[in-house]
């Protein structure tokens, strides 16, 4: 066992940058935490837990600070097996040749072996110290091997080919001291020795900053500042969040939140820096959403908005702190006013083609190799759509629902969706707008692809909920009919996500419909290929709903197992339960259930003849049982959640009663199977809300 | 500046960096990458260096030369430099001096843009990079040519040579870009936009194009049949072929599914023709390696 030399009182620190040439954006919060983890965890290994280790990077550097290390390993002391006790001594005591000759192999003297039991017998051990190693050196052996295997999704070999990394490195600093880093650690990697030197930011200070004798975090940080690089992402994310605030109430609007852009912004950049550009308001002509997708699509602009519309003004980021000249400001501005231009040409373009005569070119785009073009998967869906909207009474929306799941892929060949295919649904649904087709149907298009990701909105409106899940189960039973299920880390089409949309949307809008069912109908066209696998991955795919939406494992899990499929119900039980089960009584109730479940499935389901039963604690059973059954009824009908539980709660009493006072295997055959029916007629009546016996294990 | 300004201050910079100064390849092409001064010198152990412009056909672009920014037919500036030397960036920061940009006074930033070209089994890793916002050139450190892994490894650096004449000359059409004399962009070139729009898009004959490609793709096998096989006749074969996909894609005569194919078959001769190269380059010892028979 190593000791751990905690960093309290202990006046190591580390520094590690490497500058390299750009970074992608979305390679550098992995590597941060990559970086972070794996030196902790390489550190631990050999006993050393660091008191402050923190990670940070730019465009150009990944860098690694810590402090509070000790100036070396923990002594390490092993106990190390060697021959039996019977070939390592003679019968006299004395020590052989072989006892020697381990002895010497572990540096010990022979006087300190020592005999130990082992599953194996007696065996010689001898105590093996091996002495601290000093901490530059390990820092100097794990950090190469750890930095090269670093995983980047994507990375390259530069000059001569010799070297891969996710881009090519120019310095790398590595330093060490107590109390102050005066020493170069010497380390090197992919043909660059580590310095003390690195350079600063590339246009605003072009040259070496030394790093040599910092004493403290701050220092580094101060230094790089004064060379224009803020070094730290978090406080690039707060001067970003300032300033964009400042240059928006400086034309009275406010920025149009876009955290997503934001946290990009904080990886593109060594200093925070963002320009405002205005606009000719005679863009904001455009639909809103077509001018700020092509400004954040092309240029990563924030938009301004003002009383919650877009304002003629954008904000662009740029990477240093000042525009001395107004170019950075002119340049981003002539480019949104180009690209603008560009949308309005295909905006324009595209209002000259009917939907209709777009959707007739999808004929000629495959939607799946096996499974024909998007012309057909709009029939498919189409019908699929109907059946729902049938099912639910809703057969005045027939043809609403025909016309939007016809045009509702044409903007796939439309100028603008080639050019920004994020706004794929959103131009078709203005484009009918545009048009005049009926709201039922436009908003259908428009939302078809909601929720975007796991936590956006829903649609709001009945059509783009009905069209949404139909065209998601399509897409579901086409590639399931056809082998293409997901299996592990491998979901290529993205099915989950589609299925959780399909379960989001009954759930949350909600859908009465049942799940099964829709992988029925979905599966219909593929002679049912596949229907039972999709299934069983809806049904995963509601058991992760309920847990994201809050429900504890044990209650969706209680609940999955008596059943499934009505989402916004199931979720709604589920959440009556959610309140209730901790509670005494359903802790009862478990423990009661599961043994009417063992009975059961062991011993028979019997038969239901209350009038055999003799015993006082069974007929008030089989009574109480007769109301909760009456009393179910009427609450499930009501919805009335939580007063169902309570009558299943009631049950709790005399069902204890009956398993203290009432022998089930009894010797009268007739008796005996009363009794199992009785069991089997409340595990019945229990079964429609939930298997309680699954909450047994939790509580 | 004017665009001919661009184009002799950017070839005069990289002439005085190393760069053989090359002319434009003498086939339509739809990018510098495919002239074989790229596509080929990039393979093998021999250093190189080179900068040429390389009209580019895109016929899928055209827009009849009624959009502002699209052309059917632009002009990039091409530069390859084999190794990629360490301090590549900060050549290509100098090279913007040569047009009168100081990046001591403008935004500066390489985002992360890589390239891939299915067609000729060629991928890069690199950026766009963007002057105030304004995509300026691509910037490639090309991994892979003709299917072959590559090393050394060449930093491509491609100007898209219209956008930045519009750039420094603010203007926001193509159209309005002055060329030289006085002459605009417009004058010389919008008649040759329209034509060729139409022709890519209504006029060329689809039966004609697929009878070509066929040819051309025997053709272009047939020419490395021999021991001594003809590497450039078989590139430019595969090039055409190339060129043939790209029209009947703009007619709109590919299906999806087709478009695999097409393009997998173009690869094909692209991946052999590579392959013979560098063969044919090893027979005669690498010319250009320091000590070399060139």
């Amino acid at each position: 066992m190593a000791a751990v030399a905690r960093g309290k009182g202990m006046r190591g620190m580390f520094l590690l940058e490497l500058l390299c040439e750009e970074i992608p954006a979305n390679a550098l919060p992995s590597a941060r935490e990559q970086l972070a983890s794996q030196v902790s965890q390489a550190l631990a290994e050999v006993g050393v837990v660091p008191s402050l280790l923190q990670v940070f990077s730019t465009c150009r550097r990944l860098a690694l600070w810590m402090e509070g290390l000790p100036p070396a390993t923990p002594e390490r002391v092993e106990e190390v097996l060697g021959p039996p006790a019977a070939v390592a001594f003679a019968p006299d005591g004395s020590v052989t040749r072989a006892g020697e000759g381990f002895a010497r192999a572990q540096g010990v003297a022979v006087e300190q072996l020592r005999v130990v039991e082992t599953p194996k017998g007696k065996v010689v051990a001898a105590q093996r110290r091996t002495a601290g190693e000093p901490l530059p050196q390990v820092l100097g052996r794990i950090l190469p091997h750890l930095i090269a295997s670093l995983h980047f999704p994507k990375t390259m070999r530069w000059g001569e080919g010799e070297f891969v990394f996710v881009r090519p490195l120019h310095r790398l600093v590595a330093l060490w001291g107590e109390g102050a880093l005066n020493q170069v650690v010497p380390i090197s990697l992919f043909g660059i020795r580590a310095g003390s030197a690195t350079l600063g930011h590339r246009v605003v200070h072009p040259g070496e900053v030394q790093l040599l004798g910092i004493g403290s975090l701050q220092d580094y940080l101060q230094r790089l500042r004064a060379a224009g690089v803020e070094v730290d992402p978090q406080q690039r994310r707060q001067v970003f969040e300032q300033r964009a605030a400042a240059l928006a109430s400086e034309v009275g609007c406010q920025v149009r939140p876009d955290a997503e852009l934001v946290a990009q912004h904080v990886e593109l950049v060594e200093q925070p820096g963002l320009v405002r550009g205005a606009l000719d308001s005679a863009w904001l002509a455009l639909p809103e959403v077509v001018v700020a997708t092509t400004l954040r699509h092309h240029q990563k602009c924030l938009m301004l908005e003002q009383d919650g519309r877009l304002a003629p003004y954008f904000l662009a980021v740029c990477d240093r702190p000042d525009d001395p000249q107004g170019h950075v400001r002119q340049g981003n501005q002539w480019v949104a006013e180009a690209r603008l231009a560009d949308a309005h040409f295909f905006y324009f373009q595209d209002l000259k083609t009917p939907l209709r005569d777009l959707a007739a070119k999808l004929r000629h785009v495959a939607f799946h190799t096996q499974r024909g073009s998007f012309a057909e998967k709009a029939e498919r869906t189409g019908a699929l759509a109907l059946l729902m909207a049938q099912s639910l009474g809703l057969g005045h929306l027939a043809e609403p629902l025909r016309m939007a799941s016809q045009l509702a892929k044409a903007d796939l060949v439309s100028h603008m969706v080639g050019e920004f295919p994020e706004l794929q649904g959103v131009m078709g649904g203005l484009y009918a707008k545009e048009e005049g087709y009926p709201e039922e149907v436009w908003r259908a298009i428009a939302e078809q692809y909601l929720p975007l990701g796991q936590e956006g909105a829903i649609p709001q409106s009945l059509t783009g909920a009905l069209l949404g899940v139909a065209d998601r189960l399509d897409t579901l039973a086409a590639l399931f009919s056809v082998g293409e299920i997901p299996s592990g880390s491998k979901d290529p089409y993205a099915l989950r996500r589609h299925a959780f949309g399909v379960v989001r949307i009954c759930g949350e809008f909600p859908l009465a419909l049942p799940l099964p069912d829709l992988a029925a109908w979905a599966c219909q066209p593929f002679g049912g290929a596949g229907v039972n696998e999709l299934r069983l991955f809806l049904r995963e795919r509601e058991r992760f709903f309920l847990e994201w939406q809050g429900v504890p494992t044990p209650v969706a899990e209680a609940i999955l197992a008596a059943r499934w499929g009505q989402v916004a119900e199931d979720w709604a039980l589920a959440r009556a339960l959610a309140e209730l089960w901790q509670e005494p009584v359903f802790v009862q109730l478990a423990t009661a259930f599961k043994r009417v479940r063992n009975m059961v499935s062991k011993e028979g389901e019997g038969q239901w003849a209350p009038e055999v039963l003799q015993e006082v604690a069974e007929h008030q059973l089989a009574s109480a049982v007769l109301e909760a059954e009456q009393a179910l009824r009427t609450h499930c009908a009501q919805k009335a959640w939580r007063e169902a539980w309570q009558v299943l709660a009631g049950l709790a009493e005399p069902l204890d009663r009956f398993f203290v006072e009432v022998l089930v295997m009894c010797p009268e055959p007739a008796l005996r199977q009363a009794r199992l029916g009785l069991l089997a007629r409340i595990q019945a009546l229990f079964l429609q809300l939930a298997d309680l016996s699954k909450l047994q294990a939790a509580n | 500046m004017e665009l001919q300004k661009v184009i002799l201050n950017l070839l005069q910079f990289w002439g005085e960096q190393g760069c053989l100064v090359q002319q434009p390849y003498d086939l339509e092409v739809g990018a510098g990458t495919m002239h074989p001064e790229t596509f080929l010198r990039v393979l093998g152990p021999e250093p190189y260096r080179v900068a040429y412009v390389q009209p580019s056909r895109r016929p899928a672009d055209a827009r009849f030369g009624e959009n502002p920014l699209r052309l059917g037919k632009h002009l990039q500036l091409q530069v390859i430099l084999k190794p990629s030397p360490v301090n590549v960036q900060e050549l290509f920061l100098d090279s913007l001096k040569a047009l009168g940009i100081d990046p001591a006074v403008h935004d500066v930033r390489f985002e992360e843009d890589n390239w891939e070209s299915p067609t000729l089994g060629a991928w890069g890793v690199g950026w766009q990079v963007l002057l105030d916002g304004m995509e300026i050139t691509q910037f490639t450190y090309f991994q892979q040519a003709g299917g072959v892994d590559l090393k050394p490894i060449s930093a491509e650096i491609t100007y898209g040579l219209e956008r930045i004449a519009m750039f420094l000359q603010k203007k926001t059409s193509i159209y309005e870009v002055e060329w030289g004399s006085g002459v605009t962009y417009g004058a010389v070139r919008h008649r040759e936009e329209v034509e060729l729009s139409r022709y890519a898009f209504a006029q060329a004959d689809v039966e004609l194009l697929r009878r070509h490609f066929e040819d051309w793709e025997r053709e272009g096998f047939r020419c490395l049949e021999p021991d001594d096989p003809l590497v450039i006749p078989a590139l430019e074969a595969a090039l055409k072929m190339s060129h043939l996909f790209n029209m009947l894609d703009a007619r709109g005569a590919i299906s999806t599914t087709e478009r695999v194919a097409i393009i997998g078959r173009v690869r094909k001769l692209a991946v052999a023709t590579a392959k013979a190269y560098l063969k044919q380059r090893e027979q005669a010892g690498w010319p250009l390696l320091p000590g070399g028979k060139a």
